[in-house]
C-alpha cells in the first residue's frame, strides 16, 4: 500500500521525469529489437520499422502505463475541469445564475454562522473555559438577581466553585485619564478581585487584580486592556503606576490584560478593570434590594458536576435567603419563601452571555432561513443541470459509444456541478466577507456597543465546508447519476424520445422541493410582517412621534443612585435651570427631565404602601421627572394635575400615578389627595401626596399585554441623578434644538456627558429590532428564493416542451387546440406546485412554531397567511410557466416532424 | 509458425513476468525474449503490452526498478522481483499448477 501512494505520488509531483523515463524505457526496448533484427541480417532502417511494428502504437501502450502506473486520474480530472469550465462558459445565463444563487446561499450561511459563533459558540480564550459557569438566581423560577451581600455569604459558605466571581460592567463609565482635566467616557468593568484567577490570566504586563484589591482603601488598583493600552500609551509599561480617577476614586494601573482576551462578555470590550468594593458605596454593597450585578460566575472544583454544584448552591441560597429581610407582602402579592428560590448552573464557557440571551433564538432561526434558502438553491442548480443533461442525452450517448465508460461521464457530469460549486462557494466567501458586518450590526444591545469579533474560526470554515460540499452533491452527483442511467442505445437511436423517466421524475421532484421550501419561507416572512403590523398598530398609550431623547451620564451616576445626598439643594436648583434653559430654546414644544426612560429598558420598583394602612404593601414602578414630562412624552393626564414647578424642593412632596395603580390599590379617582409611602431601602420613608391620575400605558415594550402600577415623582423634590432629557419639537428631530440643548448642558453641568442623542420613536423601534431583522432577512430571502424556484419551474417546463416538441405538433396536426396545450402545460405546473404545498404545509407550520417567541397578534399557526402564501406560490408558478407553455401551443406540425 | 503461437489468457502475463524475473533482474525487452524463448516462441507477447504489466507489478510493490547498463551499454531500467514479488509468485504459480491440473484432467477424461 505504502509503495503504491509513493509511486502515485512520485508520479504525480515528478510527473516529467517519470514521462521521460517511459518514453527511455520505450526508446531502449525498440532499440534492442532493432539490434536484433540487425544481427538477423535486415537494413537498418528495415530493422526499426519491424521493431516498431513488433511494438504496436507507442503513444497507446505509453497511456496504458499511466493508467497502470495510477497517475492519470488527476490528469482526467484535468480535462474533466477543462471540460466542465468550457460548457459552464458556453450556457453562460446559466452559470451566472446558477453561481450567484450558490453564493448567495453560501454567503448567508457563512455570514450569519459567523455572527452566531461570535456570539454565543466560541468560547473565551482563557485555559479550561468549559468548567466555567454562570450562576444564576431564580425564584420561583424566573429570573432573579443577587444582591451583594447574599453574593458574598454565597461566596464565603459554599465549596463546589474555586472561584466565584461578581461583574458589573459599565459600558460608559466616566475615567480621567492622567493629565487630563475632564472625565473621558470608557467601557468598564467593575469585578471581583477573584475575576482573574476565574478566568486563569496572565498579565501581559505589571499583575492583575486579585483578592487583596477588595479591601476597601484610599487607593484602588486598575487593569487595563490591551487596546487600550496601545492607544492611550503607546504599549509603553510606563503606563503601570500611572492615576485613573474613577467615581471620584484614584486607581492606579497595575497591569494589563493579555491581548487575546476581551472580557467575559461576546461583543463587550472593556478597556478598564477596576475592583467593585473599593469603588461601590456601603449603602449599595449593603442593600437587599438595589442590585448592579451584570453576572456572576464561577469555576466549578474539579470532580464537580454542574448538577452537584447547583444543588449545592441552592441549598445554600435557600439558607441564606431564610435569614434575609422580608420582601414585600400584602393581598395580591404573596412573598416567596425560602424554598421559591434557586440557583441555576448554565455553561460559562462563552462568558455571560448577555448577548446569547438575547439573540440565541433570532439567529439560530436566521441561520434556518438562511440554511433553507441554501437547500433551494442548491436544487435549483440541480434541476438546470439535469435539464442541460437531459439536452445533452445524445451527446452522451456518443461518447458512451466511442468508450467512454459510465463512470468517466458521471465523473465528467460531477464535475460541472462541483466547479460551480466551488466558483459559487469561492464568490459567496467574498459575499459573506461584505455582508458580515452587515448581519453583525443587527446584533445590538442597549447596554453596550457591540463590538463582534467576526473572524473565521474552525467552525465556520466547516460550517462553509459543509455548505459547499452539500451544493456540490447535490447540484453534481445527483443529476450526474441520473443522466448516466440514460439508456444509450435508444437514445441514439431514437434522440430525446425515449430519455429516461426517471430523470424527469427527479427534476420534478426538485422542483417540488423547491416550492416546498419556499414556502415555508414565504409563510413565515408573512408571519412576521403580519407581526411587524400588528406592532405597528400597538397604542402605546403615549405619542412618541416628535419626541428627542437626550441620554446623560453624570460621573457619580452610580453613588447617587440609592437616593438623595447632601447635595440635594444644589441638585435641585441645576435641574431647574436645566429644564427652563431648554424649554426655552426656540422650536421646543415642551421638554423634561427625568431619570429613566420611557422605552429605555430598565425600571426601577419600590414597594409602597397608603400612608394610613401600613400593612397594604405592594411594588410599583417608579421613576422622577420634572413638570410637563406627560406633556412631552404624549402621555395623557385623566384626572388631577401634573406636576407643577410650584412642587419644588422642600414643599411636600407630590406624585403621579397610573390608572392601573390607582384602580388596583388606591381607590380609583379617590386616589387624589391620598397619601402613600414609598419604602426606600434607607431610613427616609417620606409619604407622597397623589396629585395626578396619568392614562395606562406600556413601559418597555409594544408586546407588553398587562400594564403594571407606576408612579411618577417630583425629580426637583427627590434629586435622583438625571439620565434623560425629553424634548418634543414642533417639527420632528430639529439638529439646531439638539445643538442648543447640548450647549445649555455644558454651560449648566460641565461633568454632564451627553451618551446618546436619539428619537423616542426610534426607541419604540429598538424594542422591536429583533423582529424588523428578522423580518427584513426573511422577506429578502423568501422573495430570492420565490425567483429560485420560479427559475427551476422554467427551466424544467421549457426542457420538457423542447423534448415533446414532436409529441405537439402531431396533437396540433391532429386538430388539438392551442389553449388546450397551454392548459396542459399549466396543469403541469400546478400539480407541482399543489404536490409541493402538500408537502410544505407542515414544514411551514413547524417554522411558524419554531418562530413563535417573535409573533404578535397572529397565531403561528394562521390560516389567511398560509393560504395568501399558497395562491403566491400558485401565482409565481403559472408565470413561470406560461412562457412555456405557449411554445408548446405554437408548435407548428411540419417543425414538430423535421426535428428529428 | 506464427499461426500456432497463442494469446495469453487474462493475467498470465503477470505471472509470466514474476516467473522470468525470479532468474534475476532483466529490462524489459530480455523478459520479453526469455519468455519467447523458454515458451519455444509458443506464447506471443505484444511486446508493447509488456510494459504496462510491468508498471503495474512496479506500482504494488511486487517488483522494483533500477537504471542500470545493459551489455551493449546502454542505459536500461531492470526489474528485480521484491520479497513480495516472490511469494506472489510462488502462490501464483501453485494455483495456476493446480487450475492447469484440474482442467487438463477434465479433458483427457473425455
Amino acid at each position: 500500500m505504502l509503495s503504491d501512494i509513493l509511486y502515485r505520488l512520485r508520479g504525480l509531483f515528478r510527473g516529467k521525469a517519470v514521462e521521460q523515463e517511459l518514453d527511455d524505457e520505450i526508446r531502449f526496448h525498440l532499440a534492442q529489437q532493432a539490434d536484433k533484427y540487425v544481427a538477423m541480417g535486415l537494413e537498418r532502417d528495415e530493422a526499426i520499422r519491424r521493431a516498431q511494428l513488433a511494438f504496436g502504437a507507442t503513444d497507446r501502450f505509453a497511456e496504458e502505463c499511466r493508467d497502470a502506473r495510477g497517475i492519470s486520474w488527476l490528469e482526467q480530472t484535468g480535462q474533466d475541469v477543462r471540460y466542465a469550465a468550457r460548457g459552464l462558459w458556453r450556457g453562460r445565463g446559466f452559470t451566472a445564475i446558477a453561481v450567484l444563487s450558490l453564493a448567495l446561499g453560501i454567503g448567508a450561511t457563512t455570514s450569519v454562522f459567523a455572527v452566531l459563533d461570535a456570539v454565543m459558540l466560541r468560547p473565551l480564550p482563557v485555559p479550561e473555559a468549559h468548567r466555567l459557569v454562570v450562576i444564576r438566581p431564580l425564584v420561583r423560577g424566573q429570573r432573579f438577581v443577587l444582591f451583594n451581600p447574599v453574593f458574598e455569604e454565597l461566596r464565603r459558605r459554599q465549596h463546589v466553585l474555586d472561584v466565584m466571581a461578581a461583574i458589573s460592567d459599565s459600558s460608559f463609565l466616566a475615567v480621567t485619564l492622567p493629565g487630563s482635566p475632564a472625565p473621558t467616557y470608557l467601557a468598564g468593568s467593575f469585578v471581583s478581585g477573584s475575576y482573574f484567577r476565574l478566568l486563569r490570566l496572565e498579565p501581559e504586563i505589571g499583575r492583575l487584580l486579585n483578592e487583596a484589591d477588595d479591601t476597601r482603601s484610599a487607593s484602588c488598583a486598575a487593569v487595563i486592556s490591551h487596546g487600550f493600552w496601545l492607544r492611550q500609551f503607546q504599549q509603553s509599561p510606563a503606563a503601570l503606576g500611572q492615576q485613573l480617577r474613577v467615581r471620584s476614586a484614584a486607581c492606579t494601573i497595575v497591569g494589563v490584560v493579555p491581548e487575546r482576551f476581551r472580557s467575559h462578555q461576546a461583543g463587550y470590550m472593556p478597556d478598564v478593570w477596576v475592583p467593585i468594593r473599593p469603588l461601590t458605596e456601603a449603602a449599595s454593597l449593603d442593600s437587599h434590594t438595589m442590585a448592579f450585578f451584570s453576572g456572576v460566575m464561577g469555576r466549578l472544583r474539579d470532580g464537580v458536576a454542574p448538577g452537584v454544584a447547583a444543588a449545592a448552591l441552592t441549598t445554600l441560597y435557600q439558607q441564606i435567603e431564610k435569614t434575609e429581610p422580608q420582601g414585600p407582602t400584602g393581598p395580591g402579592r404573596v412573598a416567596p419563601a425560602p424554598t421559591d428560590y434557586a440557583m441555576r448552573l448554565l455553561p460559562g464557557a462563552q462568558g455571560l452571555g448577555v448577548l446569547r440571551d438575547a439573540f440565541d433564538e433570532p439567529l439560530w432561526i436566521v441561520l434556518s432561513i438562511v440554511g433553507v434558502f441554501l437547500m433551494i438553491a442548491t436544487s435549483n442548480v440541480a434541476t438546470l443541470l439535469l435539464a442541460r443533461g437531459e439536452a445533452r442525452t445524445r451527446e452522451l450517448a456518443t461518447r458512451a459509444a466511442i468508450g467512454g465508460t459510465r463512470w468517466r461521464l458521471v465523473r465528467q457530469l460531477a464535475t460541472e456541478g462541483a466547479l460551480l460549486s466551488v466558483i459559487g462557494g469561492a464568490m459567496g466567501l467574498l459575499l459573506a466577507w461584505g455582508l458580515t458586518p452587515a448581519i453583525a450590526s443587527m446584533i445590538s444591545m442597549d447596554y453596550f456597543t457591540v463590538v463582534l469579533e467576526t473572524g473565521v474560526s474552525m467552525r465556520v470554515a466547516l460550517v462553509v465546508a459543509g455548505a459547499v460540499m452539500l451544493a456540490a452533491l447535490v447540484t453534481g452527483l445527483l443529476p450526474a447519476l441520473r443522466v448516466s442511467r440514460v439508456e444509450l442505445q435508444p437514445a441514439i437511436a431514437v434522440s430525446g424520445r425515449t430519455t429516461a423517466g426517471s430523470t424527469r421524475r427527479l427534476a420534478r421532484h426538485l422542483v417540488i422541493a423547491q416550492m416546498a421550501l419556499s414556502l415555508v419561507l414565504v409563510f413565515a416572512a408573512g408571519l412576521l410582517l403580519r407581526t411587524m403590523t400588528a406592532l405597528k398598530s400597538v397604542d402605546p398609550g403615549f405619542r412618541p412621534h416628535q419626541v428627542t431623547t437626550i441620554e446623560v451620564e453624570h460621573e457619580d451616576t452610580v453613588s447617587a443612585a440609592t437616593g438623595g445626598s447632601e447635595n440635594a439643594d444644589a441638585r435641585a436648583a441645576k435641574y431647574r435651570s436645566l429644564d427652563e434653559a431648554i424649554n426655552r430654546i426656540p422650536g421646543v414644544r415642551s421638554a423634561a427631565l427625568s431619570w429613566l426612560e420611557l422605552f429605555g429598558g430598565s425600571d426601577l420598583w419600590l414597594t409602597m404602601h397608603p400612608a394610613e394602612r401600613p400593612e397594604d404593601r405592594h411594588d410599583t414602578r417608579v421613576d422622577y421627572v420634572t413638570p410637563r414630562y406627560f406633556e412631552t412624552v404624549g402621555m395623557q393626564i385623566v384626572a388631577g394635575r401634573d406636576l407643577a414647578l410650584a412642587d419644588r424642593h422642600g414643599t411636600p412632596l407630590a406624585i403621579v400615578v397610573n390608572e392601573t395603580l390607582a384602580r388596583t390599590r388606591l381607590g380609583g379617582l379617590a386616589a387624589i389627595g391620598r397619601s402613600i409611602v414609598l419604602e426606600y431601602p434607607r431610613d427616609q420613608q417620606p409619604p407622597f401626596t397623589i396629585v395626578g391620575i396619568v392614562r395606562d400605558s406600556k413601559y418597555n415594550g409594544l408586546r407588553e399585554d398587562k400594564v403594571e402600577p407606576m408612579a411618577w415623582a417630583s425629580l426637583e423634590q427627590w434629586p435622583q441623578s438625571l439620565r434623560a432629557i425629553a424634548i418634543r419639537t414642533e417639527a420632528g428631530p430639529d439638529a439646531e434644538v439638539i445643538r442648543r440643548a447640548r450647549a445649555v448642558l455644558t454651560t449648566v453641568d460641565p461633568d454632564l456627558m451627553v451618551r446618546k442623542v436619539t428619537t423616542l420613536d426610534a426607541q419604540v423601534d429598538d424594542t422591536v429590532g429583533r423582529e424588523i431583522m428578522l423580518l427584513q432577512l426573511a422577506s429578502a430571502f423568501s422573495a430570492v428564493a420565490l425567483l429560485l424556484a420560479a427559475v427551476g419551474l422554467y427551466g424544467t417546463l421549457t426542457y420538457a416542451v423542447a423534448r415533446r416538441t414532436r409529441e405537439f405538433g402531431i396533437r396540433m396536426a391532429l386538430g388539438a387546440q392551442g389553449a388546450r396545450l397551454v392548459g396542459m402545460m399549466l396543469q403541469e405546473a400546478l400539480t407541482m406546485v399543489t404536490v409541493g404545498a402538500v408537502v410544505g404545509v407542515p414544514l411551514a407550520l413547524m417554522a411558524g412554531h419554531a418562530c413563535r417567541s417573535f409573533l404578535y397578534g397572529v397565531a403561528p399557526t394562521d390560516v389567511i397567511t398560509l393560504v395568501v402564501a399558497c395562491a403566491l406560490l400558485g401565482a409565481v408558478a403559472v408565470l413561470a410557466a406560461y412562457a412555456p407553455a405557449r411554445r408548446a401551443s405554437t408548435v407548428e406540425p411540419v417543425v414538430a416532424l423535421r426535428c428529428e | 509458425m506464427g499461426d500456432e503461437r497463442l494469446e495469453l489468457p487474462q493475467g498470465t502475463l503477470d505471472l509470466l513476468i514474476l516467473r522470468t524475473l525470479a532468474l534475476g533482474p532483466q529490462h524489459g525487452w530480455a523478459v520479453s525474449e526469455r519468455i519467447q524463448q523458454i515458451s519455444s516462441d509458443v506464447l506471443q507477447v505484444q511486446q508493447g503490452s509488456l510494459y504496462p504489466s510491468l508498471h503495474r507489478l512496479e506500482r504494488r510493490g511486487l517488483i522494483k526498478a533500477r537504471w542500470g547498463a545493459s551489455d551493449n551499454n546502454r542505459k536500461a531500467k531492470f526489474y528485480e522481483l521484491t520479497a513480495a514479488g516472490r511469494k506472489q509468485l510462488d502462490a501464483d504459480a501453485r494455483s495456476w499448477r493446480r487450475l492447469a491440473g484440474a482442467i487438463a484432467q477434465v479433458l483427457d477424461m473425455a
